[in-house]
This record gives structure tokens, C-alpha cells and sequence, in this order.
């Protein structure tokens, strides 16, 4: 009889051909799939420019107005990429469930960290692009712009494993959630300063966490830039906590229901 | 060694809780042996396979595995359609721990499938019986000890489905199995015991013989 292999190397090698696997379909759909992941920031760019490029270089001043945008961009990026990604997982791998080696957590987890490897990808690109045009890419502060994308990241992951649970039991909470991400894109700071919203409004505008992760990674990016008080990654490590915490509990509550047909 | 006991299952669907598929069953299955399941449409068999084989929790009672066991061959899915077959196979062997010999398991697999060049086609492109020959290839890459079928003998065609009958043979000899086919030859063929699956009940024979009789009688109205 062959040797039991222990959980963790089980998992471990499940993580690994999910993760390869996910690559080479995420890459390979249709034609030059990576070519598209690498320009839908780019379009988004090249639009919020166009409509809002102008008055930006008048409101922050010493910071130019495309790499003002591209910052914000990125960030929401990481988080909502990451979420919606991850609330499809179970659902676009529910062939997989065959094998009872992989469970649905894992296919969530995977996808949130495929997704954090093409974005940063694509950030790199874009940056050394604008860097070829003679903008100013190097961040003051590299270990605040990493930190705050990770915290981004790890609200995305918490989203969307509360996400991916919730849409499997309720299918109609996929949809609203997509609605939802694309409000918050106008409200959460990606092409506006914080500081351009009247104080009586910012408290409410501030229990967006995702706007703290946009200011904090601005505030490591650019020297010039000056976050209002009340900003804090704190808040949004905090909040991704909550969601991860709560997207593994109801992981492991409904175990057996997300994979069962 | 498999010991299934007292296990319950019933779905829930759309329409709420469905009604029991099984009840109370209980047996064992000692190590080595191959077993026949039996029952009428919808008797269950699929289920308990599902059950056996771990992708499906029991709604009641338990069941434990003592060794190694497959995944229930011969279902449709496990299979990515955007994917290639080679593609598809690294992945089933990654997952099963086969990182290292990985060229070894794919070159056996893509033999034993005979795909040929459709072997580096996504699998979408498959028609059934392909499907299914790289699925029996797949699942007899791996070492396990008990493998578990459901009615994988009787796709493919005539050659296929001679060299798969040879292929068992020569599993039967290392390891147990646990198969559903509505022929009674190849059940014959293949197991020394039966169950019979009737009304959510589940009765072990140690004649595969005896339990055919017992199933073929309850088919008579």
C-alpha cells in the first residue's frame, strides 16, 4: 500500500496545479487573452484622462493628473478584480469538485492570488511605460505602496470569500454585487482627491475602506501628497480582516453545499 | 477497507428537500475485493458511488475509507473543456501528488488514451468516447486500491473497450473495485461480490450470482 500523503502537502499540491491551471486558462482564453489583461487598465486610463486628465493638474497641484488616475485605478483594480474573480471561482470549477482533494476554498484562494500576480504584472508594465515617457514612476515610499496594495488585495480576498459563498446559496447576490463595485469606482476616490469632497461629507465618504487603501498607496507614490486626517490602513486591514474571517467561517459552514451538485 | 455505515442521503433543491435516496445502509467492503453494484434507475447507485468516493458527504452517518480510493470513473465532469487533454492530466497528476514523475504518468496516459494528436486539443473538441478513454486512462495512472466505476466499460469502441476490459483484469489482480453496470456479463466478468440497492436499502451478497438473481426478480412486475 502506497504512503498516506499528509492535508497539508495535499493541499499544497492542489494549490499549485489550480494556480498553473488557472494561469494557462486565464491566459490562453481566446485571442492574446494576456494582451487584454494587460491594456483593460490602460483603456480605463486613456478614458478617465481624456474626461478628467485637464482639471486634476489644476486641483493637485505638482502632481500630474495621468499618474494621479493610474495610482487610483490600480488600486481599485486590486480590490475589485480580485473580489469579482474570486466570486466566480466555485462556480467556473465545480468540475473539479470530482476530485475530492480539491474544495472550494482552495479554487477561491487561488484565484485571488493568480489575480494579485497579473495585476502587479500589469502595473509594471504600465509604469515602465510611463517611465519611458519621461513621468516620475518611482514611488517616495515603495514599502507604503506595497502595504497598502496588499491590504487592497487582502480586502479583495475578503470579499470575495464572503462573495463566493453568499452568490453560490443566492445566485441574484452575484449580480448586485457587480453593480455595486461599479459605484464605488466613482465613489472611491480614483480619480478624485479626498480632499476635493466637502468636509461635512467626508466622514461618510471615509467608511468606504477602500478609499483609505487608494489614499495610502497616493501618499507613497507621490511626495507632494497630503492624505486628510482620518485615513488610516488600520481601518482597512481591520475591515479585510473582518471579511476574510467571516469568508472562511462561512467556507467551512457550508462546506459540503458549495460542492455538492 | 471500506465501512459504510448507516448512511442517509437525500438533495436539497430548488424545489426544497428532495426525498430520501438512501436509507440506512450499511456494509463492508474488505480490502481486495471487487464488487458489483446493482438496482433499478435511480435506485441510488451513483450516489452511494458519490459517497464512496468522498466528492459527496452523507446527510446522516458515516462512512470510512482505510486506503486509497479513486475518484468515481467514468462521470462526465473532472474534465476542463478549454483545456487541453495533456493539459487536463498534468493537472489530475499534480493534484495526486505526482509532481515528480509527471512525464513518466503523462507519456502512460497518453498511450493507454490513444488520442493521438487530439491529445494537444482542448477537450471541448472531444466527442463522448474520447472523453472517456482519456478519462480511463487518467484513472488508471495512479496507484490506488480500491477504484471505483461507474458503467466506464461500457463507452468507447470495440477495441477500447477490449483493451479497458483487459486493463481492469489486470487491476483486479492488485486492487479492489467497486463498479455499476447494467450488463450482467461484465459484472460477472469482473466481481466475485454484489450489492443489490433497493428503496434505499442496500444488500450485500457474497455471490455477485445471488444478488443478480435477487435484482432480476425484483425487475418482474
Amino acid at each position: 500500500m502506497s504512503l498516506m500523503r499528509s492535508s497539508i502537502s495535499i493541499t499544497w499540491a492542489v494549490w499549485k496545479a489550480l494556480f498553473l491551471r488557472e494561469a494557462v486558462s486565464r491566459l490562453s482564453a481566446g485571442r492574446a487573452a494576456w494582451l487584454w489583461i494587460l491594456l483593460e487598465p490602460l483603456v480605463h486610463l486613456i478614458i478617465l484622462n481624456v474626461l478628467f486628465g485637464f482639471i486634476l493638474q489644476q486641483i493637485v497641484s505638482g502632481i500630474d493628473g495621468g499618474l494621479f488616475i493610474t495610482t487610483g485605478l490600480l488600486g481599485f483594480f486590486m480590490a475589485q478584480n480580485t473580489a469579482l474573480r474570486c466570486m466566480d471561482a466555485i462556480n467556473a470549477n465545480a468540475a473539479l469538485f470530482a476530485y475530492r482533494q480539491v474544495l472550494a476554498v482552495d479554487t477561491v484562494l487561488v484565484r485571488a492570488a493568480l489575480e494579485a500576480v497579473l495585476l502587479l504584472i500589469s502595473a509594471l508594465v504600465l509604469l515602465l511605460g510611463l517611465g519611458l515617457l519621461d513621468y516620475k514612476v518611482v514611488p517616495q515610499d515603495f514599502l507604503l505602496v506595497m502595504v497598502s496594495f496588499v491590504a487592497l488585495w487582502l480586502t479583495g480576498l475578503g470579499l470575495g470569500l464572503v462573495l463566493s459563498v453568499a452568490s453560490e446559496l443566492i445566485p441574484e447576490v452575484g449580480k448586485v454585487a457587480g453593480m455595486i463595485f461599479r459605484l464605488f469606482y466613482f465613489l472611491s476616490g480614483v480619480m478624485f482627491p479626498v480632499s476635493a469632497i466637502p468636509p461635512a461629507y467626508r466622514d461618510w465618504f471615509l467608511l468606504n475602506p477602500l478609499v483609505h487603501g487608494i489614499e495610502c498607496l497616493r501618499v507613497g507614490f507621490f511626495p507632494q501628497y497630503h492624505a486628510i486626517a482620518g485615513v488610516s490602513l488600520t481601518y482597512l486591514l481591520g475591515f479585510a480582516m473582518v471579511t476574510m474571517c467571516l469568508g472562511l467561517a462561512l467556507h467551512v459552514r457550508f462546506a459540503t453545499r458549495l460542492v455538492a451538485q | 477497507m471500506i465501512m459504510v455505515d448507516d448512511v442517509y442521503k437525500r438533495y436539497r433543491s430548488d424545489q426544497g428537500v428532495g426525498k430520501w435516496v438512501l436509507q440506512g445502509v450499511t456494509f463492508t467492503i474488505p480490502p481486495q475485493v471487487n464488487v458489483g453494484l446493482m438496482g433499478r434507475n435511480g435506485a441510488g447507485k451513483s450516489t452511494l458511488l458519490r459517497l464512496i468516493g468522498g466528492i459527496d458527504t452523507p446527510t446522516r452517518g458515516q462512512i470510512e475509507r482505510r486506503c486509497r480510493v479513486s475518484w468515481p470513473m467514468g462521470f462526465a465532469d473532472g474534465l476542463q473543456g478549454s483545456l487541453t487533454g495533456r493539459q487536463n492530466a498534468k493537472f489530475v497528476c499534480r493534484i495526486h501528488g505526482h509532481e515528480q514523475d509527471l512525464p513518466d504518468r503523462l507519456a502512460y496516459i497518453e498511450d493507454f488514451a490513444e488520442l493521438g494528436d487530439a491529445f494537444d486539443e482542448p477537450v471541448k473538441t472531444y466527442s463522448s468516447g474520447m472523453k472517456s478513454r482519456l478519462q480511463f486512462g487518467l484513472s488508471l495512472a495512479f496507484d490506488f486500491d480500491v477504484y471505483i466505476s461507474d458503467e466506464v466499460t461500457s463507452s468507447g469502441d470495440a477495441a477500447f473497450r477490449k483493451k479497458a476490459s483487459e486493463a481492469f483484469k489486470k487491476l483486479t489482480d492488485r486492487a479492489g473495485m467497486i463498479m455499476v453496470s447494467h450488463g450482467e456479463g461484465t459484472l460477472k466478468e469482473f466481481c466475485t461480490a454484489g450489492i443489490w440497492l433497493h428503496e434505499g436499502k442496500a444488500y450485500w451478497f457474497d455471490k455477485i450470482d445471488e444478488a443478480l438473481k435477487q435484482y432480476k426478480q425484483s425487475l418482474q412486475p
